[in-house]
């Protein structure tokens, strides 16, 4: 327990008592791994952290006990296992739908509820790219050149995983936009298929 | 005597066998063989019925029934052969008298044979089940006479003849046909059927066919039903007069394939004479002829109801697409009243007010009416100017008359919602500007409303009536508690409710000063009495009479808007003033201050002032001057009204905005009041609810209501469930 800690307030900021983004970033150069990389993420997924760029001691505690480590050497050697565990598909739809949240931005008081475009658009290379190439690169075409939409909400967020696991790609052919697929989607299929033709 | 035991007596039967002499049997037979001769000879009047009817008896009681009866069958039958030759004998025309003659004699005879042979009927009959005597006489009549191959094909064909001829033209003699035929049914309806009806229902087939192709090559459309129904009538009538009456629907059925249901698309599409001409031309006739003809068959009804349907709906999409049309809202509006008007009596007057094609009728013009997005606006611009002057002098029954029709159409339309936003601004011109004909009337239309289309949406309107009441009762108080103004210019004001008036955006207008005292002390007046409210005065609705003076002492009263008041009020004080002078002493906006000149500088009749230079358009350097040669015929001059008038383009498309604007709360309002009292509900049973809910206003897009769902959701007012992705919960 000491020694989680420890590690905790080497990077932690000396005021603040968090570890804020530059302490991640120093972490992640230890962990070798990029700090936009999809496994800090997960590890914060772990963590169940709140705000992001920052951890508490609290969420420190609970991610590394969580994965045995207490040291970064360990650390780093429970990334693989993390995200092999994330990968499972019970575990993802939560993983998916913690990435959106904790993108937000916003105290208790005035929490946002949506992302701009551009940010999803990372976001979504990021949650998703490893395992739905194809569809994360179209839909993000899309929504670049689209004007309907600024932001997009947690609904639609989800709707792209579901449309991901069970739509045909590039075929669409069991997509049925009478059903209550949100807006958006129903537009982007549209997009597609006109371009097909 | 009372104790005797009673003893029934009984009377046995032979106990030993009686044997009659079959010399007896033989020699009563005799007797009634010879009877029966006779009577076939007409010559029964020399017979003893008792004696005829005893040796028959007797027979059959000595068990000789068995000869008795075969004895009649081929007595009988003898004497039908012999019948037979006579008739076949006959020639030409006496052929089927003689057979009815011959019938009548038989069933004479018959009659008589029976009643001297009834015990027989009644006892030996029965219990060796034979054929009773008249049931017999009728058969063997049938076997040896009708179905003899000599006469069997030739009374067919006699009868059939007859028939054609007199299909034809001919006279024949329906009385004999009658009896003929009455024979054949009377031998059963086997034989009525058999051997005449099937064959004249063939050749009656066959004569119809070749008829109605005769036909359809030579006559138009309303010649060839009259003739079709002719014939019809004749059928019925024939069978009246000598068929049976089961023959009826028979060789209707074959009348209405042959001439109807076979021909009908042609006619009912033949060019210059169809359907749609009779339509065109209101035939109302030759409409009444084809609906009681094709109703007789099958899809017939149908067919024209087709045919009606799409003509009107072209005919509607012309109406209300031809720009020539538009032009003017309330001809556009008169025209389509017309044509219903025009299919209500021919619906009414040719098809019986069927309700089939009411509906028709309704569809139509639902398809049509829509198809023009500015129908909505037209129809209040033509409620507009009936209740500005149309309705003049017109008794109170036709108003209703006018209103109820104006209704149906209103009822067509799908944006209900888009026509209250007009009529709220049109209604309002009429009222500020005291243009109204008939306040009943205004007030009958609003009622009509309000029982279409509930209270919600008349409410707002109903407040415009009471504002205006209310502010007459206001102005009088003011005046009564500042009677020292009486000297002064008449100020009247109408304070209208935010709400319920249609909302303009009130601009800078800079009144002259003394109007503008009045209206303060207007105002505090009216702030006094009502604490709490503000006030904002509308200069863009107002209007003004104003008294003037021109150069060779002409005298005018000017009825003008508030914002050429003001303009005009300036030339008090100067001589000529320039556009920018006027602009910066008015702050008038420049639109409405270019349009205000305009009005009185440009136009004919109406211009009391001078514009230098004298061009059309007002730019920016002109100078302005009061028309000293201004002249009118009349004492009042009125210009600049505040009339209605058709919307120019982007006021349009401002409006159509504001309406899509104000259906996005009614979805949302909609979709929450549903999934409230549902709790779960999935997404297609959603949008057709809300889009039952809505139609009385307008048809929601199934994209909008997505969208505002999606809203919701964002919100927290709804959510998706989390294994059904087709459901929404309710979040209380």
């Amino acid at each position: 327990m000491e020694r989680i800690d420890n590690v905790f307030y080497s990077y932690a900021n000396k005021s603040s008592g968090l570890i804020d983004p530059e302490g991640i970033e120093a972490l992640c150069s230890d962990l070798e791994v990029d700090h936009t990389d999809v496994r800090i993420l997960m590890l914060a997924w772990k963590m169940k952290s709140e705000k992001q760029g920052y951890f508490t001691l609290e969420e420190w505690r609970r991610g590394l006990k969580a994965l045995r480590a207490d040291n970064v050497h360990k650390l780093k050697k429970a990334l693989p296992e993390l995200e092999k565990e994330v990968k499972r598909p019970t575990n993802f739809v939560d993983f998916y739908s913690y990435a959106f949240q904790y993108c937000l931005t916003g105290n208790e008081k005035e929490k946002q509820k949506s992302i701009d475009i551009e940010s999803i658009c990372q976001l979504l290379d990021l949650a998703l790219g490893f395992q739905f190439r194809s569809q994360v690169d179209y839909f993000i075409d899309y929504l670049k050149i689209q004007s309907d939409y600024k932001v997009i909400n947690l609904d639609q967020w989800m709707g792209f995983y579901r449309f991901c696991n069970e739509i045909n790609f590039p075929g669409l052919s069991n997509y049925d936009p009478e059903l209550a697929w949100p807006l958006i989607l129903d537009n982007f299929v549209e997009w597609l298929r006109e371009k097909q033709t | 005597m009372s104790n005797q035991k009673k003893r029934n007596f009984q009377i046995e039967a032979f106990k030993h066998r009686v044997v009659v002499d079959p010399k007896y049997a033989d020699k009563t037979w005799k007797v009634l063989e010879h009877a029966i001769h006779e009577i076939y000879n007409h010559n029964a009047s020399g017979l003893s019925f008792e004696e005829l009817y005893r040796n028959a008896y007797n027979m059959v009681l000595h068990k000789f029934g068995e000869k008795l009866y075969s004895g009649l069958v081929s007595t009988m039958t003898s004497h039908l052969k012999e019948i037979s030759k006579a008739i076949e004998a006959a020639q030409g025309e006496s052929f089927l008298e003689e057979l009815n003659r011959k019938w009548n004699d038989h069933n004479k005879a018959l009659q008589m044979i029976r009643d001297i042979l009834m015990y027989m009927d009644r006892t030996y009959i029965p219990s060796n089940h034979k054929t009773p005597v008249h049931e017999l006489g009728l058969n063997l009549w049938r076997d040896n006479i009708v179905r003899s191959s000599k006469i069997q094909t030739r009374l067919l064909n006699t009868l059939l003849d007859l028939v054609h001829r007199e299909r034809t033209g001919e006279v024949i003699d329906r009385g004999l046909m009658r009896n003929i035929i009455k024979m054949l049914m009377d031998l059963g309806s086997a034989v009525y059927q058999e051997d005449f009806e099937k064959h004249f229902l063939e050749v009656s087939a066959e004569f119809y066919k070749v008829e109605s192709q005769k036909f359809i090559e030579c006559c138009d459309c309303g010649e060839y039903l009259k003739k079709a129904e002719k014939r019809l009538n004749e059928e019925i009538e024939r069978v009246t007069h000598y068929l049976d009456a089961k023959s009826e629907i028979k060789i209707t059925n074959v009348v209405e394939k042959e001439m109807i249901a076979n021909h009908m698309l042609r006619l009912v599409h033949m060019d210059n004479s169809g359907l749609v001409n009779m339509l065109l031309d209101d035939k109302y006739d030759d409409l009444g002829r084809m609906y009681n003809l094709c109703r007789r068959v099958p899809n017939g009804l149908l067919t024209i109801r087709e045919v009606m349907t799409s003509h009107l709906r072209e005919t509607g999409k012309q109406l209300v697409t031809d720009p020539e049309r538009l032009k003017d809202p309330v001809e556009f509006v008169q025209r389509l009243l017309d044509e219903k008007d025009k299919y209500d009596s021919i619906i009414n007057k040719a098809f019986i007010n069927d309700k089939t094609f009411q509906n028709a009728l309704t569809n139509s013009f639902e398809y049509f009416i829509n198809l023009n997005a500015r129908s909505p606006e037209f129809i209040s611009l033509f409620v507009d100017d009936k209740l500005r002057k149309g309705l003049k002098g017109v008794s109170e029954e036709d108003v209703e008359i006018i209103l109820d029709k104006v209704m149906m159409l209103f009822r067509y339309l799908q944006e209900k919602d888009v026509f209250e936003k007009y009529y709220k601004q049109h209604l309002a011109k009429r009222l500020l500007s005291g243009k109204t004909v008939s306040d009943d009337a205004e007030r009958s239309l609003i009622v009509k409303l309000k029982t279409e289309c509930g209270y919600q949406f008349t409410s707002k309107l109903e407040g415009m009536f009471t504002d205006m009441k209310t502010s007459q009762d206001t102005m009088q108080g003011f005046y009564a508690s500042h009677p020292e103004l009486g000297e002064g210019p008449t100020l009247v004001v109408q304070v209208l409710t935010t709400g319920s008036w249609p909302t303009q955006p009130s601009a800078t207008c800079n009144l002259p000063s003394e109007m503008s005292a009045l209206c303060e002390k207007f105002r505090s007046y009216y702030l006094g009495t009502h604490t709490g409210r503000r006030l904002s005065w509308q200069t863009n609705m107002g209007n003004a009479d104003m008294k003037a003076s021109f150069g060779k002492g002409q005298k005018h009263e000017l009825n003008v808007s508030t914002y050429q008041m003001c303009v005009l009020m300036l030339f008090n004080n100067a001589e000529r003033l320039s556009y920018k002078e006027i602009e910066q002493a008015t702050e008038i906006p420049a639109p409405e201050l270019k349009r205000c000149l305009q009005s009185m500088a440009c136009v004919k009749g109406k211009n009391v002032l001078r514009k230098e230079p004298m061009s059309k358009e007002i730019g920016e350097e002109d100078a302005f001057f009061v028309n000293d040669k201004f002249s009118s015929k009349f004492y009042k001059v009125k210009i600049g009204t505040v009339v209605a008038q058709k919307e120019s383009e982007p006021e349009k498309q401002e409006t159509r905005q504001r309406v899509e604007e104000d259906r996005k709360p009614q979805i949302e309002a909609a979709i929450v009041r549903i999934m409230k009292s549902r709790r779960v509900l999935d997404h297609n049973n959603l949008i057709s609810e809300v889009t039952k809910q809505l139609q009385q206003r307008f048809l929601p897009n199934p994209t909008e209501i997505k969208k505002r769902i999606e809203s919701l959701i964002e919100r927290d007012f709804l959510e998706r469930d989390n294994v059904d992705r087709k459901l929404y919960r309710y979040l209380a």
